[in-house]
């Protein structure tokens, strides 16, 4: 996993062991944060390995994490060394504090990021490896949902206390946002559902905003009472989450697996961007507006193609007027920007800092995640038995009539 | 009364005596993985279900109250379906045999009765429960829901496949009305001890007392209208009932 994002004015990219914090103008480097390779050494106390015998309690999560089971195996019987590796990393609004995940040693860890040098507040013991993270809009808190479907609240607080298991899904969930009032936990996972939960009573189920026919891979805050998912249904679609009210329906040339969104203007404009599966335009930029209360329309479409094919894109940010591409060439780590206005390679970047960001993160082979195992498998159990079931009543007529 | 074959193409697996569906020809194992991806046709959102498919003659102002989620073999979807023939009644079941086996036991049933209409208030899905109820129901819709005798998954790397569940009471919670009504029945006392404590855990529920449980008029056919039921009366052995009220 490599994942990149842009928080004003900062683009941080986190890879192995290590975050990057980079002026996205010229890529200069200006803080990094290195985990050690035993995260013991830090202060994680590893909880008791709990022998799972068999299949797994939930097989149905994507089969990405069969390449860590075979680490988590050997880490819970402790007889050969993982190695830790970044999964997610997260500020908090007012940038104040940086959440981070690893697997290898499964662990969520809390930064204070101001003044210079990042401060390690706290590292707890995650069950299992994370798949999204976010923090609540004052950074009271830090929300990490994981491969099973299950949420926990890390308390930011009490930076040592044990997390709080919050609500579970069924299956995977990749998203998860905080509404800015803290009323409303939104989920959403690979059963194609966005489920909208009260907070603090998060056993009480607000709304579900159904329609997808595919996993929903994105979801992003528009205004107070609308979200924006992205879905590997081909499409994107904007909800009033409150009511569950599907606003607007937007068809994409492929399944969309990322999505980022901009505010260009409060309450009216906005740039979606969506990195799409295995398409030869690997990411659609998208002009969103609002046209009147309960309504929105897309009012402009920009391609990047971003040398899709040649190499594997695993993930990007977006600034005002660039887009960085992280992803895997000859099972190597490689970053690419774009100019995000004519889907171009972006020009005007200082000559090196691109190699020089990679040197500074280039870590063993790196190997993306298959996402085919994203989308759900059919298989067809009926007709088999029916076809059965048919040919044996056929044969007991025969019987009867010989 | 007898129902011969010839009188009903799709109804050859009947018995000449009952005209009902043999079960011999419909066995199958007793657990299945709720988790793992199934085939299975689910609406996107409730308003995409066309129930008239199902309950054909069902009014406009009708719509699905009860549920049997694991309905099994049906027989207490039956006994719901006599029991209250303004209510319409859904039961859910995972397993292909199983479901298929409702489906032609509802099929001969109305057929057997067509002069009464009776019947026509019971339907079966083959579906998910734990993973689709929200796709089926609206927030509030269901009355009364069923867990009679769910597979108790002893083993505790299992116990996410029970399907009474932390994280799925909140689901339930959604699907049913305030007031609605939850009746789970097991022969296993751990299980049973097990739902007692995750649903009076959940603040959305609170257990019946022993006279409101029991003065309820389908307690009593709890006991001997489902097929595992009956089971464990002939073996004489204990039966766990508990009921919750949605707060």
């Amino acid at each position: 996993m490599a994942t990149i994002f842009f928080s004003e004015p900062e683009l941080v990219i986190g890879h192995g062991r290590k975050v990057l914090f980079l002026n996205p103008g010229d890529l200069q480097i200006f803080k990094e944060i290195e985990l050690p390779p035993d995260l013991t050494t830090c202060g994680l106390k590893l909880a008791e390995p709990v022998p799972v015998p068999g299949p797994g309690p939930r097989p149905s999560h994507p089969a990405s994490s069969s390449k860590q089971q075979p680490a988590a195996l050997k880490e819970a019987t402790g007889s050969v060394k993982v190695e830790v590796s970044i999964q997610n990393v997260t500020y908090s609004p007012d940038r104040q504090l940086l959440a981070l995940t690893t697997v290898g040693q499964k662990a969520v860890l809390l930064y204070k990021s101001r003044p210079e040098n990042a401060q390690l507040l706290s590292i707890r013991p995650l069950t299992r490896a994370s798949s999204a993270l976010r923090f609540c809009s004052d950074g009271s808190s830090v929300l990490v949902t994981d491969k099973t479907g299950d949420c926990y609240q890390y308390d930011c607080v009490e930076v040592d206390a044990p997390p709080r298991l919050l609500l579970g899904h069924l299956s995977i969930v990749y998203d998860i946002l905080w509404s800015e009032d803290q009323q409303y936990i939104i989920t959403c996972d690979r059963d194609d559902k966005i489920r909208v939960t009260n907070y603090p009573a998060t056993f009480d189920i607000h709304s579900y905003c159904l329609g997808h026919k595919e996993f929903v891979s994105g979801l992003a805050m528009l205004t107070e009472q609308h979200i924006i998912s992205a879905s590997g249904d081909k499409t994107l679609r904007v909800w009033n989450y409150t009511s569950g009210k599907e606003l607007l329906l937007h068809e994409l040339p492929a399944p969309a697996v990322r999505m980022l969104v901009r505010q260009l203007e409060p309450e009216k404009a906005y740039e979606v961007a969506v990195l799409l599966y295995d398409h030869v335009d690997a990411i659609g930029v998208y002009r969103l507006e609002q046209t009147t209360k309960e309504s929105w329309s897309i009012t402009a479409t920009q391609m990047v193609r971003a040398e899709a094919g040649n190499w594997h894109i695993c993930n990007f940010a977006l600034t005002d007027n660039r887009i960085y591409v992280t992803g895997a060439e000859n099972d190597r780590l490689t970053l690419r920007v774009y100019d995000s206005r004519n889907g171009e390679t972006a020009t005007g970047l200082p000559d090196g800092w691109l190699k020089m960001v990679l040197d500074n993160l280039d870590v063993d082979a790196f190997m993306p995640e298959d996402l085919s195992v994203w989308f759900k498998k059919r298989f067809d159990n009926v007709s088999d038995y029916l076809e059965r079931k048919k040919r044996r009543i056929e044969e007991q007529k025969q019987q009867k009539c010989g | 009364m007898v129902t011969t074959t010839q009188e009903n193409d799709e109804l050859t697996w009947t018995s000449t005596v009952t005209g009902l569906p043999q079960k011999r020809y419909y066995r199958q194992r007793a657990h299945s993985n709720p988790i793992a991806d199934h085939c299975f046709d689910y609406p996107a959102r409730p308003e995409d279900v066309d129930w008239r498919w199902l309950y054909p003659s069902m009014r406009a102002d009708q719509e699905v109250s009860f549920a049997d989620i694991g309905c099994g073999y049906g027989g207490f979807l039956v006994t719901l379906g006599e029991m209250f023939p303004e209510k319409i009644s859904i039961g859910m079941e995972i397993r292909v045999k199983v479901s298929d086996y409702v489906l032609d036991r509802i099929k001969a049933l109305r057929h057997r009765s067509s002069d009464t209409g009776a019947y026509q208030n019971i339907a079966c899905l083959r579906t998910n429960a734990m993973k689709y109820l929200p796709n089926y129901f609206r927030k509030g819709q269901l009355e009364k829901m069923f867990f009679l005798y769910p597979d108790p998954h002893f083993k505790r790397a299992k116990h996410k496949w029970r399907i009474i569940n932390q994280a799925l009471l909140s689901e339930y919670a959604y699907v049913l009305r305030k007031g609605g009504l939850v009746y789970t029945m097991t022969d296993v006392e751990d299980l049973h001890i097990w739902i007692v404590s995750h649903m009076e855990e959940h603040p959305l529920y609170e257990r019946l007392t022993d006279e409101e449980a029991s003065t309820d008029p389908i307690t009593p056919r709890l006991y001997q209208s489902s097929e595992e039921g009956a089971k464990v009366v002939r073996n004489k052995g204990d039966h766990f009932l508990a009921i919750f009220r949605r707060l």
